[in-house]
């Protein structure tokens, strides 16, 4: 059957639409109002979430090819990688296994020293465990995206850890998937705990955006900090839960034109590679809510003399 | 239209086979590569091919939906791919007379700046916005989406150039 060699229905004479320019104008204007409603008013989430879950099954279909090579691939690596793989655990276990022990006996003891001292419990975090899909490929940030979501019961704002740490925190949840900012953007920043001096202080993501690192702001060049210490987090901000490990400080510089040192670090999880993580609920969604402040009428002010 | 010397009559674009296109060159951008600067956007690529092509049939609003969609899918600004694919579908649209008139190569060169501005409206908008500096090897993206026109022209106008009346000699 030969085929049509010309296209048949010529273009309108006179209906050709809205120019191209005016298209552009109108369609930028739409894209800034989204970019401001992105980043002021925050009005955007229900527009994101509908197109996220309609472009879930392109993106599941995306993902398949590279998840396919790279199951391949391990199978590939085979037996070696398995037996040394199993063998490392077991000695992670065995090293571990000492402190497990005791942790029971710890923690009866601190439950009855805490009753004693009429303190109140310790939170208990629950968690799930997620999977990574993919790295977002938005080069101005650092973001993962994890295949659990409202629908799994994912809270906006729960810390995301690994294996050796923590990963960082859920900044947007869509109902199939959620996106993880990782501690390394610049915008995120987290409390740490120096466990060796017991100083407090905060963690940021690194500026510059070349490395994968993070910076300890605001710490003055006397402070007592070491290269190799770990921080942890402390706890005290409501979202974290305290005591995990969040990153190691790496190199110091004193600098003398500065009150502060520049102190750089490396977190301690996988922030880029991580595979399976685990999202646990925020501390503050278990922290009681503050007791009811009982109205007090105004004092009146006492009179003076003269009225102006 | 006047045909250019030396020049094939081509078939009408089929609108599914340009459908098509597009969806696979979205699929190419959503392929978990993990976060490389320099990755050219075959969206981009796609997007300008058919808007000098076929501009009646791929404009700016279909640019810009399909930029709401990498949005979503990077968890980007909102807006921002949007933003940029409309640019970049606008001055497709205002080169698309002159561009066909020149050799593949040659047409190559000339959207070249088309994907630096449609880049650099990115890279203004997200430094703009307090995003982080991603590294001037994001530099080579535009380029290596100039280079991919020539292998866009051969895939995406292979089906246009087949055979009107299929032979023994031409099964295509």
């Amino acid at each position: 059957m030969p085929l049509g060699t010309l296209d048949r229905t010529p273009p309108s004479f006179f209906k050709q639409g809205p120019s191209a320019l005016s298209k552009l104008l109108f369609f930028s204007a739409l894209a800034l109002f989204l970019m401001v409603a992105d980043t002021r008013f925050r009005i955007t989430q229900p527009l994101r979430a509908t197109l996220a879950t309609a472009m879930y099954p392109v993106q599941w279909l995306a993902m398949q090819p590279v998840r396919a090579v790279k199951n391949a691939a391990e199978y590939l690596a085979g037996l070696d990688q398995a037996r040394s793989d199993a063998e490392q655990a077991a000695k992670k276990l065995a090293l571990q296994s000492l402190r497990a022990g005791q942790v029971e006996q710890l923690l009866q003891e601190n439950s009855r020293l805490r009753k004693l001292l009429a303190l109140r419990e310790q939170l208990a975090t629950s968690g799930m465990a997620a999977e990574v899909l993919y790295d977002a490929a938005d080069p101005y940030s650092r973001k993962v995206i994890i295949d659990k979501g409202l629908l799994q019961g994912v809270d906006l704002g729960s810390p995301v850890l690994d294996e050796s740490g923590v990963l960082g925190q859920v900044t947007r949840v869509h109902p199939q998937v959620s996106e993880v900012t990782l501690l390394i953007d610049r915008d995120l920043a987290i409390p740490v705990l120096n466990i060796r001096t017991g100083a407090r202080s905060v963690v940021y993501g690194d500026p510059s955006g070349s490395g994968n690192g993070l910076e300890l702001r605001f710490m003055g060049n006397n402070s007592d900090l070491q290269p190799g210490d770990l921080l942890t987090t402390s706890g005290v901000d409501g979202v974290y839960p305290p005591g995990l490990p969040v990153a190691k400080i790496s190199r110091i510089e004193r600098r003398a034109e500065s009150a502060f040192a520049k102190i750089y670090c490396v977190p301690q999880a996988l922030v880029s590679g991580a595979r399976h993580v685990m999202v646990v609920k925020p501390v503050a969604s278990q922290i009681p809510p503050r007791p009811e402040v009982e109205p007090v009428a105004p004092a009146r002010p006492a009179k003076r003399g003269t009225a102006k | 239209m006047i045909m250019r010397s030396g020049h094939q009559l081509l078939l009408p674009a089929n609108l599914l086979f340009i459908w098509g296109s597009l969806i696979a060159a979205l699929l190419l951008n959503m392929l978990p590569l993990g976060r490389v600067p320099w990755m050219p956007d075959f969206l981009a690529l796609v997007l300008v091919f058919w808007n000098v092509h076929q501009p009646r049939r791929v404009g700016i609003g279909l640019a810009f939906m399909f930029g709401l969609g990498m949005d979503v899918h990077q968890s980007s600004l909102l807006g921002q791919h949007a933003l940029s694919y409309t640019a970049l579908s606008f001055f497709a649209t205002m080169i698309h007379r002159r561009l066909l008139w020149f050799a593949v190569p040659s047409q190559a060169v000339q959207v070249l700046p088309l994907f630096a501005i449609a880049h650099a409206v990115e890279l203004l908008i997200r430094l703009v916005a307090g995003g982080m500096f991603p590294g001037w090897i994001a530099l080579l993206a535009p380029l290596v989406e100039a280079l991919l026109w020539p292998v866009a022209s051969v895939l995406l106008l292979a089906p246009q150039r087949r055979a009107p009346d299929q032979d023994a000699n031409r099964p295509l």
